[in-house]
């Protein structure tokens, strides 16, 4: 993994980012160690690094030391078997600065020179780039955040009194007007002749309102009102935060008269607000459809791999592995299944679009389990895997017998000085020899049948891979399961060999 | 350089990058073309992308604050004015917006007032602005580009448009060549340049690192070729449109009478199904045996259906069942396919007009051929289309012919109650006054190469009646690769980069009139050969579509150069 040896590898310089804002508040994501923006993906960073802190070298070289230092340490505590190797990679990205083209800095800089140079020689061949592309968020951003801080900053005005306005509302309507007119002050009303949104006079028939939260006047018809339960929301009281929610109730006038420039600034909040933290059931199923569609990726990988080994007659696998793996993501599929079906029973409007969302999420998943896990290829019957066992043992043999009889004409030829160093050859030949498998087949019963003492480290070592191996089966981890079968046939390997030299040996 | 590649790597990227999640995709009529000739819904919905709206559709107010949603489209005015309706009021959580193509900075500030609720989490061009029909063939589905002979100006910006489009996502940065002597041509030519020039940051593609000449873009002009789109066509993917209509991949069979209910409307993706990738070049009478040899193997399949015995036969069956109704489907399309072209092709006596046809466009026999012409256009079961067709051909081969028979021939077309003002129509839009080049083969006997050439041609005989044309596109791009002298019909409009005496590495042709599945097939076969060539249009024609671009683009002007057709021109003989 990266962490030997962070210095090249892709991901340093979002670990760098971590690392580097260790002190305070924890970023995450691809930072752009300059400027801290998360830029989403790799290839974006190193764009946006390449662009904007083409010029800043200087700057840059100070904040890489700095984070390089850090990280040393780090490394330097952790991994000290790892010392030599990390302070090289150190003194190289080091002089990836001094070089010309050092702007990008580190690692990325390699990255994506290497991408480019990669890019040349596919451009025309099989292998196609994604073509050109121009963002223009960074304008788009800069021309939208400093309107949003202007509105957020009144929005807050808003809120606090909002707040105010509604910690002790009293439930009496007179109080309660003078209260409101405590919290904010309200616009004189001999200054105001029209009302400012429709532009007619004020009579008795259409008389002044204040909105209560900015204190401007207006008449009824321009007149908005925020509902108080709405308005507690916004506020964020809570029923035990204050009593008035308690006696919401109580009060004959359930609503707050707002102008509509407040409301909007309002709703606006509110709205964003809903937009971040909405999660209703049928997100929260989708996420576990997600999960389960993620998860069993490697299953499907895995029993391609089982089925194809199982198919060559190799017996690293055997086929009860690939029917419990194919348990597993039947369960899998049946798991998608019941959960597109929930989902599809979350009661909504017919004709909606949320109707036809639920739809489109069935079908989807109805695909997948038809296309990804139900069409998988069947495993070989087991008759026919012990057909291909067997012949490739018969080979194996047939293949040893032969070498066998050379060596013994070799030996009968050139005498038994020569005969020696034939044979040590012919055991290094199948030592490399590619049915290795086959052959330990046999020599596992063989290495229990002789009464090789248990103390041995090897088959100790060897009863202990056992062990793991079938623990491993259990918990369907055929990864494990493939690597230490290999580490079994190598042990097995070693002790058959010394097994031969000792009966040599006895021989001599 | 593949086309539908470029524009799925696109895709690709807008839902990646907005990261995962159910995701909603707000798109424009364009739009919608272009990615349903890449993508099928599946392949979105395998994307969670699981809804799809227009953006310019009744909008509902119905909000669903989970779903991310991703926007494409062109960069209209229309679809910014929607796009910021839509941000003052958003219906989704984000907002990930991409254009089609280059967008003023006016339209994304404006866009920037609008979002309040800070629901924009992505704006970017990403240039998927043309329909790719095939890997090397691409189509901006315009179809009339001219009135009075000169460019509409909509079908001049989208065309500028398209065609950037497809050097930007190829990232190339060409040299820009045009035919001389055609207006609309050199129009183009300049807009792409003027287009390149001021974007240039865009166009700095660090190409000819190791010296290889740049590309090239070659803007052709129909009015060069008006044979090609008339002919009647034999390969598979030209003949299905040709004689029922391919529209973005789709054929609309519902009006024919026999067609099974699910084959109403059919898609036909070289990319999404093998077996139309592997057989629209193939001849008709290839592919029917290919259809042959698809139906033989599935009636094996079938058969082992039949004999299924054991729980474990069924198993199996069941297993391969996926592939199996895959198959069967295949089948059952194409055979309906083949069956409509053959009803067709019986019923409208193609066999012997296409032969006539193609005899006219390659061999030069004016009074054999008036004979077996006046023979076929009075003849009840040639339908009056396929008349006028060949009056066409005749009329463009012997324009200058001394014995030129044209007006009779449009008299028969009068009395059997056709409309002959498409003749001099087409005339006035390619006649010999126009071309460049040598349509027909009329070579002078100072071009020794061409005269060779031909010989050999006529020495090597014919392999196939049907199949002798080749389009003249085939020739321009030999001479491109052969590295000759472009200069003087093909000057170039940025000569600055024009390598010396060494012929482009890769060439995208776009054709203003539309290109052909003809010429498609052509560059299939020079790219076969280890070239690297693109081919454009405003549009693919068949010959009922080109006749209609032909009409339209004359409409209203006067007809300087039929004077002996003049009383067949007025529609009022209709």
């Amino acid at each position: 993994m990266s962490s030997n040896n962070p210095f090249d590898s892709d991901d340093d310089k979002d670990q760098v980012a971590i690392v580097g804002n260790g002190g305070g508040q924890i970023l995450e994501g691809f930072l752009c160690p300059i400027c801290r923006a998360d830029l989403k993906s790799i290839d974006v960073l190193t764009d946006h690094f390449a662009r904007q802190h083409a010029e800043e070298e200087d700057a840059l070289k100070s904040v890489f030391k700095d984070i390089f230092t850090k990280a040393k340490n780090k490394i330097l505590n952790n991994f000290d078997d790892d010392r030599s190797g990390s302070s090289s990679g150190n003194t190289a990205s080091g002089a990836s600065f001094s070089s010309p083209t050092g702007g990008n800095g580190g690692g990325a800089s390699g990255g994506s020179s290497n991408a480019r140079s990669r890019q040349n020689a596919f451009n025309f061949m099989g292998k196609q780039q994604v073509g050109a592309e121009c963002s223009h968020f960074e304008y788009f951003q800069s021309i939208r955040n400093p309107r949003l801080e202007r509105y957020a900053s009144e929005t807050n005005k808003l809120i606090i009194r909002l707040h105010r306005l509604l910690k002790d509302l009293p439930t009496n309507a007179e109080q309660r007007k003078i209260h409101e007119r405590n919290t904010v002050t309200w616009l004189e009303g001999s200054l105001v002749k029209l009302c400012p949104n429709c532009a007619k006079s004020f009579h008795l028939a259409r008389r002044q309102h204040h909105c209560r939260l900015c204190g401007g006047i207006m008449c009824h018809d321009c007149s908005k009102f925020l509902d108080l339960e709405m308005a507690m929301q916004l506020a964020s009281l809570s029923s035990t935060q204050s009593d008035p929610l308690q006696n919401l109730h109580l009060q004959q006038d359930r609503a707050i008269r707002l102008c509509q420039h407040c409301l909007r600034l309002l709703d606006t909040r509110h709205d964003m607000h809903e937009s971040r933290t909405c999660r209703p059931v049928l997100a929260q199923v989708y996420e576990e459809i997600g999960k389960l569609k993620k998860n069993v990726t490697p299953d499907l990988e895995m029993y391609m791999k089982i089925n194809l080994s199982l198919n060559e007659g190799e017996n690293i696998f055997t086929l009860a592995d690939a029917n419990a793996l194919l348990g597993k993501i039947g369960k899998v599929a049946e798991a998608l299944d019941a959960r597109s079906k929930r989902i599809l029973a979350i009661h909504c409007e017919p004709g909606s679009r949320e109707e036809a969302l639920k739809k489109a999420i069935r079908m989807s998943c109805m695909q997948a389990i038809k296309e990804r896990m139900l069409s998988l290829p069947p495993l070989p019957k087991e008759e026919y895997i012990r057909q291909i066992q067997e012949r490739k043992r018969m080979e194996t043999e047939q293949r040893i017998l032969t070498e066998q009889r050379l060596a013994r004409e070799a030996y009968e030829r050139y005498g038994p000085g020569a005969g020696t160093s034939n044979q040590s050859i012919e055991s290094g030949s199948f030592a490399q020899g590619s049915d290795l498998q086959s052959l330990t087949n046999w020599s596992a019963p063989q290495a229990a049948g002789t009464a090789l003492s248990v103390d041995d480290p090897l088959i100790e070592q060897i009863n202990i891979i056992k062990g793991y191996i079938k623990q491993a089966r259990q918990d369907l981890n055929f990864e494990v399961v493939e690597t230490l079968e290999m580490n079994l046939r190598e042990l097995q390997r070693e002790v058959y060999e010394r097994q031969r030299l000792s009966q040599n040996r006895n021989d001599d | 350089m593949n086309l539908i590649s470029g524009i799925k790597l696109y895709i690709e990227k807008m839902c990646s990058e907005s990261g995962p999640g159910m995701k909603i995709i707000l798109l424009d009529k364009d739009t919608t073309s272009i990615i349903s000739m890449a993508f099928s819904q599946s392949d979105m919905l395998q994307r969670e992308v699981y809804l799809f709206e227009l953006l310019d559709s009744v909008r509902s107010n119905e909000r669903l604050k989970y779903l991310k949603c991703i926007v494409f489209v062109r960069p209209t005015k229309q679809n910014i004015q929607f796009l910021a309706n839509e941000l003052r009021n958003p219906r989704y959580s984000a907002y990930y917006i991409y254009f089609s193509n280059i967008i003023p900075r006016t339209d994304i500030k404006y866009l920037a007032e609008c979002d309040e609720s800070e629901s924009v989490r992505e704006v970017k061009e990403l240039y998927a602005d043309y329909l790719c029909v095939n890997p090397n063939l691409f189509s901006l589905n315009i179809p009339h580009c001219m009135a009075n002979l000169n460019w509409l100006p909509d079908a001049l910006t989208r065309s500028m448009q398209g065609t950037t489009a497809v050097l930007l996502s190829l990232k190339l940065n060409p040299v820009i060549r045009y035919r001389a002597g055609s207006q609309a041509a050199q129009l183009l030519a300049k807009m792409i340049y003027d287009q390149i020039t001021k974007e240039s940051t865009l166009f700095d593609f660090r190409s000819n690192v190791d010296g290889a000449a740049p590309p090239l873009l070659l803007v052709l002009d129909r009015r060069d070729d008006p044979v090609t789109p008339l002919l009647h066509q034999w390969t598979y993917q030209a003949m299905v449109h040709e004689l029922l209509q391919i529209r973005n991949n789709r054929v609309d069979l519902s009006g024919r009478p026999n067609v099974p209910k699910d084959f109403k409307e059919l898609v036909l993706s070289g990319d999404q199904e093998d077996f139309y990738g592997n057989n629209m070049y193939a001849n008709y009478g290839e592919i029917g045996s290919t259809i042959k040899q698809l139906m033989e193997e599935f009636q094996r399949k079938a058969n082992d259906h039949k004999k299924v015995e054991s729980i474990a036969d069924m198993k199996n069956f069941i297993e391969s069942y996926p592939q199996f109704k895959k198959m069967s489907g295949t089948v059952q399309k194409h055979l309906c396919v083949i069956g409509e072209l053959s009803t067709i092709s019986n019923k409208r006596n193609l066999f012997e007009i296409s032969e006539l046809e193609q005899e006219m466009a390659c061999k030069a026999e004016h009074s054999a051929q008036l004979q077996r012409i006046k023979k076929l256009i009075a003849d009840d079961r040639v339908t009056i289309e396929d008349a006028l067709k060949l009056v066409c051909l005749y009329a463009l081969r012997y324009e200058r012919h001394a014995n030129c028979d044209t007006s009779s021939l449009l008299q028969i077309i009068k009395t059997r109650g056709g409309c002959p003002q498409i003749v001099p129509a087409l005339i006035e839009y390619a006649g010999t006054h126009v071309r460049q080049g040598d349509l027909f083969n009329m070579v002078r006997i100072t071009d020794a190469v061409k005269l060779t050439r031909n010989l050999i041609k006529g020495l090597k005989g014919v392999e196939n009646v049907f199949t002798q044309h080749t389009p003249l596109l085939k020739e321009t791009l030999e001479d491109v690769f052969k590295g000759r002298e472009l200069d003087p019909v093909y000057p170039a409009i940025n000569s600055e980069l024009v390598p010396f005496r060494r012929p482009p590495q890769e060439v995208i042709v776009f054709i203003i009139g539309g290109a052909t599945y003809e010429e498609a097939l052509a560059v299939h076969q020079l790219n076969n050969a280890g070239y690297k060539i693109i081919l454009g249009g405003t549009t693919i024609h068949n010959s009922q579509s080109f006749i209609n671009e032909v009409l339209t683009a004359t409409n209203g002007i006067q007809f300087k150069h039929t004077k002996s057709m003049i009383k067949y021109c007025s529609t009022d003989n209709l």
